[in-house]
């Protein structure tokens, strides 16, 4: 059955007008690419999501990962999907091609990841793990590391897996306990227990490459003495082909409430105390480069909010229009629908603008000569990144949820999609940092780093955004709403750093999640906003298409029914209030 | 081998088909195009066979897309024949296609079995009659054994017609030929920079003038709202079978 949706205009809108990816060929990184070849590869990552990762969803959750003499299975038909889409270079889209990535912008995987994301969440993790571990190697691994497993992580023949989590250390990383010894060949003998491995084990490829976080014995306590370690399930001889197995063991396979096709592993590490890993980078700077990849997952989980939040919303709009309930009419045509729908589209068409304006910043990042604008690219993806990550998960979540209610009863049944869509992207708010660090790394490290500049140059690039559409009539209201948001951001902002310089420790931390919601439904006004000024410019060229005028209804929609609750957070936070702290319970 | 693939390129099928003015074609604004799915067959089929390929695609410079995702599935050479905003019937396609084939001197023309816009399925048979090749339609086999071909396709009641012949030789593709294969991001990146040859459709036809002319386009009627036959079962049966005669007027 085909259930992924998504409105693939709204993709395009935001790559060619909206965030104008032609920019980016006039930069040399990028200068051997152009527009058509974009779409192409947009044309092509859809048609492979429609039809080997979607046909795969409903069945690969029903069949789940299970374990069989000591191996996780995946479910029928994933091994096979993984193996062509490796082999098709969607592993590394983004990546240097010195070992198999494609050298691609960002923003072109933001995108496909929307599509591959949205089809088959689970069946993606393995391939943005293997991505990562690859990624990780080019920044910051030796060069016999990157020979020896790059290639091979791009091209499917074995994965990765990122190894933070033990029992007793979830969010706070710097209590783990698997160490690492220096061994007389070069290579460490690492010895603990992870939990909840993303792809720890499976039968899909024929090695798996993990890094683990770990601490060198005698090195200090806490993060700043860990490690970044490369261990392979199976040791790789120096000619490339695979020898003896390494002393690592998937001993659980989780079984969870969502992305049950992708295994969620317990694994121990040297139970035999024979297992060896080489360090990646220097010692000690373990956290630093884990934090690379980290960063990338976050935004990852981000795409998963939207992408999942998207398809759910395309279901329940086709599902409302085909629905008849009541004197022949079709669902949507109720008040209460329509408002919900518009809810959904508005959210979905702000949280993608949000996530690929984050991945054109990267590219900018990257790839901009002017050092400035890197500069400031890059602070700008740092202050979006908890952003991108929390309030596209927990909106996501949200919407998939009211997507479900726009089903009624049929919504909660497993005959239709979307009650899957919700279970699936639930676990985008708790990986990956659950989303309370988000908000404290927003509040506490980005909103503070560099002495602030972070925070002002949004706060700038936004008031100028506002004074550039004064003569906007027709969103007149709208833009002087996102005034007031704005400015209500600045003050909430002003008293947290007032909290900061006299020592207040509670209130930042009770305030931190209402800080980062009201930022997002900030930044996604803007993001409508500016999005309206493109469609607005489209039709006095003449346009006479229905999305554009669609594109200022949803930012007038935004702007009515979401922007007040930055008020509302503001009211919150200003309040004070510190009647759960004092609460006996 | 020299090896050509005719490629159309079509409307998604989810397009939404609007009528344009005039009411003489379709709408062509905010239409998203793809390769006619047939023609895959026929792409897939010449990677596989090897030898010297190109894919022939005649439509305005749009089809240029379609031109790459071929060169980038792994088709060697192309040739755009380009229709400079004038439309072509069946028969104007052919004659424009058949000039480039036979001037390229190729062996064998694969295509799909119809373009899946206006299904018209003429212009393989057609191109092949003007360039004085052998031809076979809707083919879910082939085998080549030096200079001789080996197609076959299904026949009504589950039976197979087998042909062979020689060459030069026109196949219209099936499904169930074949599996085609993706344009890899490798392949679209190498395709990018391959040289497309252009032709003007007006020189290559030389005058030759059109057979069929569109007049007026219609969408099909919207379906009628479904009747439900209440009561027990033979109530229904009968309710049904007065219906079927007396308003469906099938029985």
């Amino acid at each position: 059955m085909a259930t992924y949706k998504v409105d693939e205009r709204d993709v395009h809108f935001n790559i060619f007008e909206y965030l104008n990816i032609k920019e980016l060929t006039a930069y040399d990184k990028y200068k051997d690419q152009n527009e058509e070849l974009y779409k192409m590869i947009l044309n092509e990552g859809l048609k492979f999501a429609l039809s080997e990762f979607d046909p795969l969803y409903v069945a690969g959750d029903r069949e789940e990962c299970h374990m069989k003499d000591g191996v996780v299975i995946v479910p029928k038909g994933y091994k096979e999907a993984y193996a062509k889409f490796a082999e098709n270079g969607f592993v590394g889209i983004d990546t240097p091609p010195t070992y198999g990535g494609q050298g691609l912008p960002c923003m072109i995987n933001t995108a496909t990841m929307e599509f591959f994301t949205g089809s088959n969440v689970p069946l993606l993790l393995y391939a943005g793990l293997s991505r990562g571990v690859a990624n990780i190697l080019e920044a910051f691994g030796s060069p016999e590391l990157c020979q020896a497993f790059c290639a091979n992580l791009y091209n499917g023949k074995w994965s990765g897996t990122m190894c933070l989590t033990e029992p007793q250390a979830g969010s706070a990383v710097g209590d783990i306990r698997t160490s690492a010894k220096k061994n007389a060949d070069g290579t460490y003998t690492i010895t603990g227990n992870k939990l909840f491995i993303t792809g720890g084990d499976q039968n899909l490829t024929e090695n798996i490459i993990h890094t683990v976080l770990a601490r060198v014995e005698g090195d200090a306590p806490g993060t700043k003495g860990i490690s970044l370690f490369l261990v392979p399930k199976i040791w790789v001889k120096p000619d490339g082909t695979l020898g003896e197995r390494n002393d690592v063991n998937c001993v659980n396979v989780e079984h969870k409430m969502g992305i049950k096709a992708s295994a969620t592993c317990t694994l121990n590490f040297g139970e035999e105390g024979k297992c060896r890993g080489f360090l990646i980078g220097e010692q000690s700077r373990g956290m630093k480069m884990m934090f690379q990849m980290m960063n990338e997952a976050r935004l990852m989980c981000g795409v998963q909010g939207e992408a999942l939040a998207a398809t759910a919303y395309e279901n329940a709009l086709a599902y409302a229009k085909e629905r008849i309930q009541g004197a022949n009419t079709a669902i949507i045509n109720y008040p209460n629908v329509r408002r919900e729908l518009a809810l959904c589209k508005a959210w979905v068409e702000g949280m993608r603008g949000l996530l690929y304006l984050t991945g054109k910043s990267i590219d900018l990042a990257h790839g901009h000569p002017d050092d400035t604008i890197k500069e400031k690219a890059k602070n700008r993806v740092e202050l979006l990144t908890p952003i991108c990550k929390a309030y596209c998960s927990d909106v996501g979540f949200k919407i998939t949820e009211m997507a479900l209610q726009i089903y009624g009863g049929y919504g909660y049944v497993s005959e239709y999609p979307i009650e899957q869509y919700m279970r699936d992207v639930k676990i985008a708010s708790i990986y990956e940092g659950a989303n309370g660090i988000q908000a404290l790394d927003l509040m506490g490290r980005k909103l503070a780093s560099k002495a602030g500049q972070l925070f002002r140059e949004f706060y700038e690039d936004l008031t100028q955004f506002v004074a550039s559409q004064e003569g906007n009539t027709e969103l007149k209201n709208e833009i002087s709403a996102l005034k007031k948001a704005i400015d209500t951001v600045a003050q909430v902002a002003m008293k947290i750093a007032e909290w900061g310089m006299s020592g207040e420790k509670t209130k930042p931390m009770l305030s931190a999640n209402y800080f980062l919601e009201l930022t997002g439904h900030t930044t996604l006004a803007y993001i409508l906003l500016d999005q309206a000024r493109v469609a607005q410019a489209a039709i006095s060229n003449g346009s006479k298409d229905s999305f554009y005028r669609n594109k200022i209804r949803t930012a007038r929609f935004f702007v009515a029914h979401v922007l007040p609750m930055v008020q509302m957070r503001a009211k919150n936070i200003l309040s004070e209030d510190l009647s759960s702290i004092e609460m006996e319970f | 081998m020299k090896i050509a693939v005719l490629v159309k390129q079509v409307p998604d099928t989810e397009t939404k088909i609007v009528i344009n003015a005039n009411k003489n074609g379709i709408d062509e604004s905010n239409i998203k195009y793809i390769v006619s799915p047939y023609d895959e067959y026929a792409i897939e089929e010449a990677i596989k066979i090897g030898g010297e390929t190109t894919v022939i695609s005649m439509g305005p410079d749009r089809c240029i897309e379609s031109i790459r995702t071929a060169l980038a599935m792994g088709i060697q050479k192309a040739i755009h024949i380009d229709t400079q905003g004038k439309s072509y019937d069946s028969y104007q396609t052919a004659a424009a296609l058949a000039k480039v084939i036979k001037d390229g001197g190729f062996d064998l023309v694969l295509t799909g079995k119809q373009g899946i816009d206006y299904d018209n399925g003429q212009v393989t048979q057609m191109a092949a009659e003007l360039s004085g090749a052998s031809q076979v339609m809707v083919i879910d086999k082939l085998t080549i054994n030096g200079d001789k071909a080996k197609v076959e396709r299904r026949i009504a009641g589950g039976s197979k017609e087998v042909y062979e012949s020689g060459f030069p030789l026109f196949l219209g593709c099936e499904k169930g030929l074949n599996t085609p294969r993706y344009a890899s991001l490798p392949g679209i990146m190498k395709a990018k920079s391959k040289p497309i040859e252009k032709k003007s459709a007006d020189e290559l036809l030389g005058g030759a003038t059109a057979l069929v002319e569109f007049t007026n386009f219609e969408l099909p009627p919207e379906r009628a709202a479904g009747k439900r036959i209440e009561g027990e079962p033979p109530q229904q049966a009968a309710q049904l079978v007065k219906l079927l005669r007396e308003e469906a007027k099938v029985i």
